[in-house]
Formats: structure tokens, C-alpha cells, sequence
């Protein structure tokens, strides 16, 4: 049992290490912040986060959730948390799409083994590499629901598991408060 | 609330409890008649409106319990586009809960202009061959109810003096909504083309009105319940002062299948499911089918007995035809600095110098250009960044970011040609989940749409230019083939082989069945319904009353 609490928060402590420096540098507070709480969160034994995926499903869910929105200047996908997200979606409102995924992961690593022989799993391919990898498959239904799954959880209100910190919230500049006075923007202003 | 068992026999039944459904309830009510409601869907969350959630993901994942529009998994219904082919499923949806259509619907709330009512006998540019006619109403007629819906309803706008906007005999009750970034700059272009600008008329309160809140401009509005009751739907304006009568009841989850019919040809009730698809009656001495123009001609049709072996009240053949869905044309643009269209209502400002149809552009039509830009997180994210654009990716990220809260959208709310092949019947193969035959929509635009579509759609780029987009795009234009705006399906009349309804409502062919929706529309105007029906619901329910108050319609209970 702490053998898997361990796992499962060096998954989460794993998860901001594939940040860009610069970002770091400028969020190193807000990351403590974040890595306390999971390490408080599962301390304290409650329930384990994920629900559906296991963690090496979700290792490779988040490196593609982390190429459809990537962290650079700003937080992306990952420190969105959008994997948690999704693994609640398929233990929720989109239970029938767990199937899918699970074919949809045999999928992408069998392409991934395909480009690149030798190279066990996705989430282990270069940047590079897993971007040509998801050129590949960005046609197929697999993709387009990632995506879809990706940017919803990015830009869904925090409570649903993804938009931490609503880090996509902010990237979009959209005031979560439900309550605006005008002028709402530049032009009303002038006018 | 008032109970009453099937057996006793109302004064009146009404079918739906939308937009129409509302004042009927209300109105009847107050006059001391004993009224039942059945309404397919549930309640929503009427009388605990701030439990309504402003949460995407939960919106599209609602339980049956919570949702407000149809299902056209359970409400199925097909389409094809002309007689030659065979329907295929669609997804035709509308307002399904206590309030209809008005619980989250945009608000718009525009009065037909006065010539709308007889442009058959008084436009030149409309071709032959369609099934243009004139209202048997005239816009004098109709305007003290137009007032009176507004001010029991709640409409925000201002009063203009304008040939492209209808006259009106008195102020709207509050101010219009601000004027949004959106606005602004259609107002910027407007000047430089010598176009007219109106505040849109909004059924959202912009001032506290008659023991409701203001709009708090949360942004998340259209598609969603209202939790500061600020939109003026028929759940928190109509239906609970006709509760309060102690002579209405609301029966939720009451699926009607067919209005009955006696020996002398009077309806007298109907046959309905319940929750459970229990099979019930209700006995009533008078019914109100307000059903929305699609849902009421399909029940009229369902409705099938001896006497009318085509649909009830259809001896004219016309129940279901000259169906109208709603055309619209427009653009959408990037500017330089950020608008923040997330803030506040869905539909500002409206420019409506192309209101009427002009022989100078070679084809009927005409329409109201709006000023909208609303888009919530997913829309933007799923598919609202500008064509070209990486859909995933670092590019995709980075106009994520640059776009958000720097575009605007321009909806054109146009005409649309009333065509007899143009129809609601029921579907020979396909059944609903209540295992009757399905809606089956048959419609295409006449080419007049079309042009009228393009022009809308060009227009608005020019305005957009002017304005000082940096960036514009205007999908090709596509036709309704459904939705919530549907209209026109039992068309008002003075004579019984061309109409399905006289000037008030009462179905030609049966004394005691009134038909008070928008498919009482002979034509479909600019667009925008909502306002229009309630303003002939509240003159049906006038009517109505008199009428049973002498006894010459029902019996005072």
C-alpha cells in the first residue's frame, strides 16, 4: 500500500520535471505549492487519484495530452493535470469511452514501435519524436477524442480534476467569477 | 400546488409549457378558469433557479432529470431534404423543461415591423410560386400585446424612431443591456457607412424588475439556466403567478400522444404517458396545444380518428407544411486589442438597415445583423480559433492565447421563404421512445435564401473591415435544416382551405382547440420568434377569455 502511495506520487512529482526551465524558474513557488499538496494528498491516504487508468496508461496519456496543449512559457496540459481529468471522464460521464483508450494506447504504442524500433513506449520517444508519432495518428477518431478530452479538461472548471491552479483559465484570460461590471473591453471602454 | 385527478374534466388543458404555454396558464388562471399543464420535460430548477449550473462539462452531461432541451436520442426525429430521398436520423432539439425554450435561450426579443404582416400583398420582390400570404392579424392589431408581453415578461431595450424598427406605443420597462466591445465596434462601422445601430431588445433584466435581479453579465448564458432569474423566461415571469391561483397545475413528465376527440367533434382531452410510460387521460372542456410549431403539428398529426383520418384539425390538408427553421449569414474577426465577449449576454447591439427586402438586390429577403462574440472556454478551445490555425500543439497554444478575448462574430438573423414542401409529417419507419412514429422534417431554402444568405454574409465582412478587423473569415453559407426557432407548421388564416387556425388561435375545423405557438406564423419575419408569440398568446388569451366568460367556449368551472 505505500509502496503504490509512493509510485504514485513520484508519478505526480514526475510529472513537473518536463518542464521548460524558464517556467519553472518563474513558478518554482506555485510548484512546491502543488508537489505539498499532492504529497499531504496522498500522505494522507485518501483514495488514489486515478480511477480508471493505471499508471503507466496514464504516463502515456499525459506525454500526449502534454504535445496537444505543451508547457513552454506558460503551463500546459500537464501541470493542467488534464490526465486526471480524462481518467475521471472515463470513470464518469464518458465510461463508454474506456475501451476506446485502451485500444487507442495499443495503437499509439504499436505506431510508436513502428517509427521507431527499439524505443519501448511512447512517453519515452524524443519531443520530436512523439510530435511525428502524433502527426501520424492525428486523423484517427483516437486522437480527435484525446484532443477533445485534452482541451475540455484544460478549460473545464477545476473541481472535474484538470484546469489546476486554472492555469488554462489564465492562458485565456477568462475571469472565472460569473459576475462582470462594463466596461468588459478595450473597444466599450473607448466608446 | 392545485392537484386535479384525470377524471375531472378542466376548463382547459395546454400542451407544453413554453413561451405560449406560460401566458395561457397564467392568463387563464387569473381569470378564474381551472387549467392543466403537461409538459414533456421535467422542472428544471424552477423556484430554485440559483441551483442552475454554469458548468460546461455538466452541461453536456446532464442527467435526464436536469436537462432542458430534447433529446433527439429519446425525441427522434429525422430529416431529408426534399421527397425523393429517405429521412435520416437528425438532431433536431428544442426547449423541453418548465419555461420551454425561454429558460435558456439568447433572448432576443425584437418585434416584427409593421409591413412584415402583409408583405405578400405589398412586396414586389417576392417570387411566384412560394407560399408568401398575409397575416390575418395587422401589426396595429398586435401592438398592445407586443407591449404587454413586454413589460409582464421584462424586456431590456431602448425605443428608437426608425423605419428599420418597429413603432411602439411605450417605452421598454428597463434600459438595454450594456453595450458590449462587440457593439462598440459595429458602432465604429456603422459610422462610417451611414448604418443604424440599435441596442438588441433582450428578455434579460438589465435593472431589478417586478421582484427579480439584474443581470450580473456571468457570461455563461445561453444554453444555461439563469441563477440570478434575470432572463425573463415564462418559469420565473408566468408560471408562478399562475400557480399561485390555487387553479393551475403543472403536470411534469407528461408525454401527450394524441388530443381526443367526442361525437360532436369537440376535443376532450387527451390520451398521455407519465413518467413511468403509463398510459393516462386527462378529461378537459377546451385544449391549448402549444406544443412548439414542430411538436404541435406532429401531435395534430398522431391525433388520427374517424371524422380525421389526415390529423386532427386538418381538413386543409396543411397541418406540418410551410415549416420555417430560421436561415442565418455572418462572419467572425480578429482586432488589435482584447474585447472580452465572455462577459456579459450573447446578442448586443444590432444594425438593421437591411431589414427589408430591396428589389435593387435581385431577390426577396432581408435580415438583422447582430453583434455577438460569445464563445465559453470549450467552444474557443474545440473549434473557435480562426481558420488555419494548428489544431494542436504549440501553434495550436499560441493562438489559443492570442485569440481568446480578441474576436467578434457577426450573426445575420434573416428571412426565410414559406414553402408548402417544406414540412413536419411522421416518419414511416423510425419511432420515437414512446414507440410513436418520429418526427420527419422535409426542408430546403429557396434559392431567394440562398442569395439572401450570401449577402447577409458578405455584408458582414464589410462591416467587420470597416470596424478594423485584422484578421476575418466567414464560413460558406449552409441552411436550418431544424431548431428551437421553428415556426409556421399550422398557419393562421381567414379561410379554411389555406389556413389551420383563424385570427385567434381556434383551429378551423374544432370549436373548443386553440393552437398558440409559433405555428401560428404565416411568415417567418426577421427571424427572432419568441417575442412575436407571446405577443399573440397574450391576444389568443384575451380572446379566449371573453369568449369563456359568455359562455360561448367552456363553461366557468
Amino acid at each position: 500500500m505505500s509502496a503504490k502511495r509512493r509510485s504514485r506520487r513520484s508519478f505526480l512529482v514526475e510529472s513537473f520535471t518536463g518542464l521548460n526551465a524558464a517556467w519553472v524558474a518563474a513558478n518554482y513557488p506555485g510548484i512546491l505549492a502543488a508537489q505539498n499538496y499532492v504529497r499531504k494528498a496522498t500522505d494522507a491516504g485518501q483514495t488514489p487519484r486515478l480511477a480508471v487508468l493505471n499508471e503507466a496508461q496514464a504516463v502515456e496519456i499525459e506525454a500526449m495530452t502534454a504535445q496537444i496543449i505543451p508547457s513552454d512559457s506558460t503551463p500546459g496540459a500537464r501541470e493542467a493535470h488534464c490526465v486526471y481529468f480524462i481518467d475521471r471522464a472515463l470513470a464518469t460521464f464518458s465510461k463508454d469511452k474506456q475501451p476506446a483508450y485502451m485500444q487507442g494506447l495499443q495503437d499509439l504504442q504499436a505506431k510508436a514501435l513502428q517509427l521507431y524500433p527499439g524505443v519501448g513506449k511512447f512517453s519515452a520517444l524524443t519531443p520530436e519524436q512523439q510530435i511525428k508519432t502524433l502527426t501520424e495518428i492525428e486523423k484517427t477518431p483516437f486522437f480527435e477524442m484525446v484532443r477533445t478530452h485534452t482541451i475540455i479538461g484544460f478549460l473545464s472548471r477545476p473541481e472535474h480534476g484538470g484546469n489546476s491552479n486554472k492555469v488554462g483559465w489564465k492562458l485565456i484570460g477568462y475571469d472565472d467569477s460569473l459576475n462582470h461590471k462594463p466596461p468588459f473591453g478595450y473597444y466599450d471602454a473607448q466608446a | 400546488m392545485k392537484r386535479y385527478s384525470n377524471s375531472t374534466e378542466v376548463d382547459f388543458l395546454i400542451i407544453g409549457a413554453g413561451a405560449a404555454g406560460g401566458i395561457m396558464a397564467k392568463q387563464l388562471s387569473t381569470a378564474g378558469f381551472s387549467v392543466v399543464v403537461l409538459e414533456q420535460g421535467g422542472w428544471g430548477k424552477y423556484g430554485r433557479e440559483h441551483e442552475y449550473n454554469k458548468d460546461e462539462w455538466l452541461n453536456r452531461n446532464l442527467s435526464d432529470d436536469d436537462r432542458l432541451m430534447s433529446d433527439p436520442a429519446r425525441q427522434r426525429n429525422t430529416f431529408r431534404p426534399n421527397d425523393k430521398v429517405k429521412a435520416v436520423p437528425g438532431n433536431h432539439s428544442y426547449g423541453c423543461v418548465v419555461g420551454g425554450g425561454t429558460v435558456t435561450y439568447g433572448g432576443s426579443n425584437w418585434r416584427h415591423l409593421p409591413y412584415e404582416f402583409r408583405e405578400a400583398s405589398h412586396d414586389p420582390t417576392i417570387p411566384s410560386g412560394t407560399g408568401m400570404a398575409d397575416w390575418p392579424v395587422t401589426y396595429e392589431e398586435l401592438e398592445p400585446y407586443y407591449t404587454q408581453a413586454e413589460w409582464e415578461t421584462g424586456v431590456s431595450g431602448v425605443r428608437v424612431d426608425s423605419p428599420f424598427v418597429a413603432p411602439m406605443s411605450k417605452d421598454y420597462p428597463v434600459p438595454p443591456m450594456p453595450l458590449k466591445s462587440s457593439g462598440a465596434l459595429m458602432k465604429t462601422a456603422a459610422a462610417k457607412m451611414g448604418l443604424t445601430v440599435v441596442p438588441g431588445p433582450l428578455a434579460i433584466i438589465s435593472q431589478p424588475y417586478m421582484g427579480r435581479e439584474a443581470c450580473v453579465n456571468c457570461g455563461i448564458c445561453s444554453g444555461y439556466g439563469c441563477q440570478v432569474r434575470a432572463r425573463s423566461s415564462s418559469a420565473v415571469t408566468m408560471f408562478p403567478i399562475a400557480e399561485k391561483t390555487g387553479r393551475c397545475e403543472i403536470r411534469v413528465k407528461s408525454y401527450v400522444r394524441e388530443i381526443t376527440l367526442d361525437n360532436n367533434g369537440r376535443v376532450n382531452g387527451v390520451v398521455y404517458f407519465d413518467a413511468q410510460k403509463r398510459e393516462l387521460r386527462q378529461k378537459a372542456k377546451s385544449v391549448i396545444l402549444s406544443a412548439n410549431a414542430g411538436e404541435s403539428a406532429r401531435l395534430l398529426l398522431l391525433s388520427k380518428s374517424s371524422r380525421f383520418p389526415d390529423g386532427l384539425a386538418n381538413s386543409s390538408g396543411l397541418v406540418g407544411k410551410y415549416v420555417m427553421f430560421g436561415n442565418g449569414a455572418g462572419a467572425s474577426a480578429l482586432f488589435e486589442h482584447p474585447l472580452n465577449e465572455y462577459k456579459g449576454v450573447i446578442s448586443g447591439a444590432g444594425i438593421v438597415d437591411f431589414v427589408p427586402s430591396d428589389p435593387k438586390r435581385g431577390f426577396y429577403g432581408g435580415g438583422r445583423m447582430t453583434a455577438r462574440g460569445y464563445l465559453t472556454p470549450f467552444e474557443l478551445g474545440l473549434g473557435g480559433l480562426s481558420p488555419g490555425t494548428p489544431r494542436w500543439g504549440a501553434g495550436y497554444k499560441k493562438a489559443l492565447q492570442e485569440e481568446a478575448n480578441h474576436r467578434m462574430t457577426i450573426s445575420c438573423f434573416v428571412t426565410q421563404l414559406p414553402l408548402e414542401t417544406n414540412r413536419i409529417d411522421l416518419d414511416p419507419d423510425v419511432k420515437d421512445e414512446w414507440g410513436l412514429p418520429a418526427m420527419r422534417i422535409t426542408s430546403s431554402a429557396h434559392p431567394d435564401d440562398i442569395k439572401n444568405m450570401e449577402f447577409f454574409r458578405k455584408k458582414s465582412i464589410e462591416i467587420l473591415e470597416a470596424a478594423g478587423a485584422k484578421k476575418i473569415w466567414a464560413p460558406p453559407v449552409s441552411e436550418s435544416r431544424n431548431g428551437a426557432h421553428n415556426r409556421g407548421t399550422c398557419r393562421m388564416g381567414n379561410d379554411p382551405k389555406k389556413s389551420v387556425v383563424d385570427k385567434y388561435h381556434k383551429a378551423h375545423d374544432v370549436p373548443n382547440l386553440f393552437i398558440v405557438d409559433g405555428s401560428s406564423f404565416v411568415t417567418g419575419g426577421r427571424n427572432h420568434p419568441t417575442l412575436t408569440i407571446e405577443a399573440l398568446a397574450f391576444r389568443a388569451a384575451e380572446h379566449i377569455v371573453k369568449n369563456a366568460k359568455s359562455g360561448t367556449l367552456v363553461t366557468k368551472a
